[in-house]
């Protein structure tokens, strides 16, 4: 009698613990239940036949961890996944087209100093790069005044009179946007080719920031060189102090800028380790190339293969609705084994509710971070662990039947579901860890949840249940087989010991 | 109080011996069912494939908003929706091209929309979304679902699908292999298959006819299905190797049909007991999970189906020889 009350209060402690686990740490919130953004971002190998090491993969998320810290996004999180993908989640984040811009690109930056005799080609090359602008700026214009369809033909001739400037064939692509696009990738590219191989990169760099240019809106992004790169700086802007040769600021193969240098550096060049880009920067783009210099660039080109962003009051839904079906599954569990079990059946919602909370006391402390998927997992597994009850109620039921005492039925059915719920345990199980081995992203979460809620029910099914039903036991008021089964399926010759 | 062994085993309630012809040919049918169904969906125009693919499978954009409306919301029809995509045109045109395949769908009463398009990035789905707002907005600040998956996410998401399908269904034959035998881990493996097989063939009929998609979330369900399924068949066998443990003068055939008939209540009501949280799920949970709780719900009752009937007419067969 005393052993089972003291095994009784061994378990409340244990759900009081866990109660205290529960409100007192936070549970992590995956995304679809928060609201924010995730992307997925795979690293594309040098070639095609080549495979991403994982050394290349630790670098790239190395440098997109710092470009993230570098966006100010709060709580995020960058882990791999496999052998060449990485998942970035941003809680909260509802614009993740700029996350995007800045983590795509490789924010390879090089100077290099234009070759020599070829001003007249530099100059022709810049003229139409200034050309396609206008023209852009123009379409934009015409658009939002709906009259683009009376200019469309001075928008062809342009283009023409570009192509055959250019020297190049006739258009392939019908579509405007697609040779504007192509004409100024083309432009770029002869652009770039007439500067110099570099020895200056960004990996030079130890710091860049951004201010707004004197008297101008637009901004401009400097740029503080370490020891070495100072030098090389000085010896390049030398080099070409003076001339007509041009320095080119080039981030991954597009010139940006293109700066003269004055006569007045020709006897020590720009010293002093520091210099300015710039460019056509809006607030917006010279905080994204500050964010990637900063950042380093990456070994490998990244690309973006999944985006979701779910709005926070989504999440929000997404949580009252999953916990109105967890709760509703309970109550509806708790009425069919009243039904069925009668006092056994109260035992058995006791232990299910323990279970629940254990369930969640561990997810709190593991962490696992909780998903609708993993939710989901979670609810299933509530019908499976009373599965464990079933199993054991049933086999208590079969004893009583046959006339055994109410205590050596309790003990018999135990021992004999036993083997049952082990094998049934275990096969779920198995399934659920090579989900978690090989699924991704919320299969894992959803596999999780169902393993922890399969592993838990083990225990409360075994134990729980058993100490809760032995404690009810030792009130002689409750032991009564008519607790536990209607009067007509009790054998005749009854002894209640 | 002792009683002899003879009356501890009660008479079946049920014989699986003697309908085993009716079991076989109900399974025999809607696996059958399930393979033209596959046919079905594979000739379908729009799907070609034996199920139609989700939006993991195939790569894609999908956009999902919810409308603010005071009351009720204005009935708009999707046409007006596609129009205005058409007529989208941005300063890169490559992207009017993307809107040829789009599919819009209007849910919950013109509550909600959903625009189906071929891969967007991150500021392309800006766009699109406010060009919308001006047919059918205003739109809910926080009510936004954006997915992009891209073209090479999808095959891999099969292959990682398909992998863990097979290693589950390899462990669990090893593990009935070693608990039990060799023929029954047969068995329970065949009855595997049966039910996935069966609940497969419902939802590419559900795909032909109310456009369902299998999802990776399917995916899950039917590994979930596969691990309660021979949850359910384990008990059966279990209960066969405990009688014929004991010594009693039945015959095989007979020590099945006394298996199944005193693991039968607790078969149903461990499929009841899963069914009601599920039930909860579908009525409860949302657009996200329904039909995660649909298949998981037929896989269920297959699978009790497959541990009650299948599995032990099947052991007969074997008993006879």
């Amino acid at each position: 009698m005393a052993r089972q009350q003291g095994w009784f209060a061994l378990l409340l402690a244990l759900v009081i613990s866990a109660f205290l686990l529960c409100i007192n740490l936070p549970f992590q919130l995956g995304l679809d239940l928060l609201g924010g953004s995730q992307l997925t971002l795979e690293v594309q190998p040098s070639s095609p036949s080549e495979k991403v090491t994982t050394e290349q993969l630790e670098a790239v998320q190395a440098v997109l961890d710092r470009r993230v810290n570098g966006l100010g996004v709060s709580e995020s999180s960058l882990r791999t996944v496999g052998s060449n993908q990485l998942i970035l989640e941003l809680p909260g984040e509802q614009e993740p087209s700029r996350a995007a811009r800045v983590l795509g690109k490789t924010a390879l930056l090089e100077f290099r100093a234009q070759r020599a005799n070829t001003k007249i080609e530099m100059q022709k090359l810049q003229k139409i790069r200034s050309q396609l602008k206008s023209i852009g700026l123009y379409q934009e214009l015409s658009k939002n005044n709906n009259s683009e369809s009376s200019n469309l033909p001075s928008i062809q001739n342009q283009l023409e009179d570009i192509r055959i400037s250019l020297g190049l064939n006739k258009f392939v692509a019908k579509n405007e946007a697609e040779q504007i696009e192509f004409i100024r990738e083309k432009t770029n590219n002869e652009i770039v080719k007439l500067f110099e191989p570099s020895f200056l990169t960004g990996s030079d760099l130890i710091n860049a920031g951004r201010r707004q240019e004197q008297n101008l809106s637009s901004w401009e992004v400097t740029l503080a060189f370490n020891k070495d790169g100072g030098e090389k700086f000085a010896r390049l802007t030398k080099s070409i102090a003076g001339t007509d040769r041009l320095l080119g600021i080039i981030l991954d193969g597009e010139s940006i800028s293109e700066a003269s240098v004055g006569e007045q550096f020709k006897t020590i060049g720009i010293s002093g380790g520091s210099a300015t880009i710039s460019g056509n920067f809006n607030a917006d783009s010279a905080r994204e190339l500050e964010v990637q210099l900063r950042g380093g660039s990456l070994p490998l080109p990244v690309k973006i293969i999944q985006l979701r962003t779910i709005g926070p009051s989504l999440g929000a839904e997404n949580i009252r609705k999953s916990l109105f079906a967890a709760l509703s599954g309970l109550l509806l569990v708790a009425v069919f084994m009243i039904t069925f079990y009668r006092i056994a059946g109260i035992v058995a919602i006791l232990a299910l509710s323990f279970y629940s909370l254990f369930n969640l006391a561990v997810y709190a402390l593991i962490p696992v971070t909780l998903t609708l998927p993993g939710i989901a997992g979670f609810i299933l597994s509530i019908g499976m662990a009373v599965d464990a009850n079933v199993l054991i109620f049933e086999r208590v039921k079969d004893e009583l039947r046959r006339g055994n005492t109410l205590i050596r039925s309790i003990e018999t059915g135990f021992s004999q579901a036993f083997s049952s719920i082990i094998d049934g345990h275990i096969t779920t199980l198995i399934s659920c860890i090579s989900l978690f081995y090989l699924g991704t992203g919320f299969v894992k979460g959803f596999a999780a949840t169902l393993g922890l809620g399969v592993v838990m029910s083990l225990f409360t099914a075994l134990s729980c249940t058993r100490v809760l039903l032995r404690f009810l036991m030792s009130y002689k008021t409750l032991r009564k087989p008519t607790n536990f089964l209607p009067i007509q399926q009790l054998p005749k010759e009854i002894t209640i010991t | 109080m002792e009683l002899s062994t003879e009356t501890f085993i009660k008479k079946p309630k049920i014989s699986i011996y003697r309908n085993r012809k009716k079991v076989w040919i109900a399974s025999g049918l809607a696996v059958f069912l399930s393979i033209i169904g596959f046919i079905v969906s594979s000739l379908d125009s729009s799907i070609r494939l034996p199920i139609r693919p989700g939006l993991d499978f195939t790569g894609g954009t999908q956009i999902r908003l919810e409308r603010d409306c005071d009351n009720k919301c204005k009935q708009i029809s999707t046409k007006v929706i596609s129009e205005e995509l058409s007529n989208l045109s941005l300063s890169k045109n490559e992207l009017s091209q993307k809107f040829f395949g789009a599919r819009v769908q209007l849910l919950d009463d013109y509550n909600s929309l959903s625009i189906r398009v071929p891969f967007l990035s991150a500021s392309e789905s800006k766009v699109v979304i406010e060009s919308i707002e001006n047919v059918a907005g205003p739109f809910k600040a926080g009510g936004q679902y954006i997915e992009n998956i891209g073209p090479t996410l999808g095959p891999q998401l099969l292959k990682t699908t398909l992998i863990s399908l097979f290693a589950a269904f390899a462990c669990v034959a090893f593990y009935i292999s070693i608990r039990f035998d060799k023929k029954f881990s047969f068995y329970a493996l065949l009855a595997l298959v049966h039910d996935v097989l069966i609940v497969c063939g419902i939802f590419s009929w559900l795909g032909v006819y109310l456009e369902v998609e299998a999802n990776s979330l399917f995916a899950v369900a039917l590994l979930t299905i596969a691990g309660y399924s021979v949850n359910d068949t384990v008990v059966v066998f279990d209960r066969i190797r405990e009688i014929n443990k004991q010594e009693n003068s039945f015959n095989p055939s007979q020590k099945i049909d006394i298996a199944v008939s005193a693991t039968l209540t607790r078969t149903l009501y461990t499929s009841g007991t899963t069914l009601l949280p599920l039930c909860a799920l579908i009525f409860f949970g949302g657009s996200t999970l329904y039909w995660f709780a649909i298949a998981l719900a037929l896989g269920v009752i297959i699978g009790s189906w497959s541990s009650i009937a299948l599995v032990p007419s099947l052991l007969t067969l074997n008993q006879e020889n």
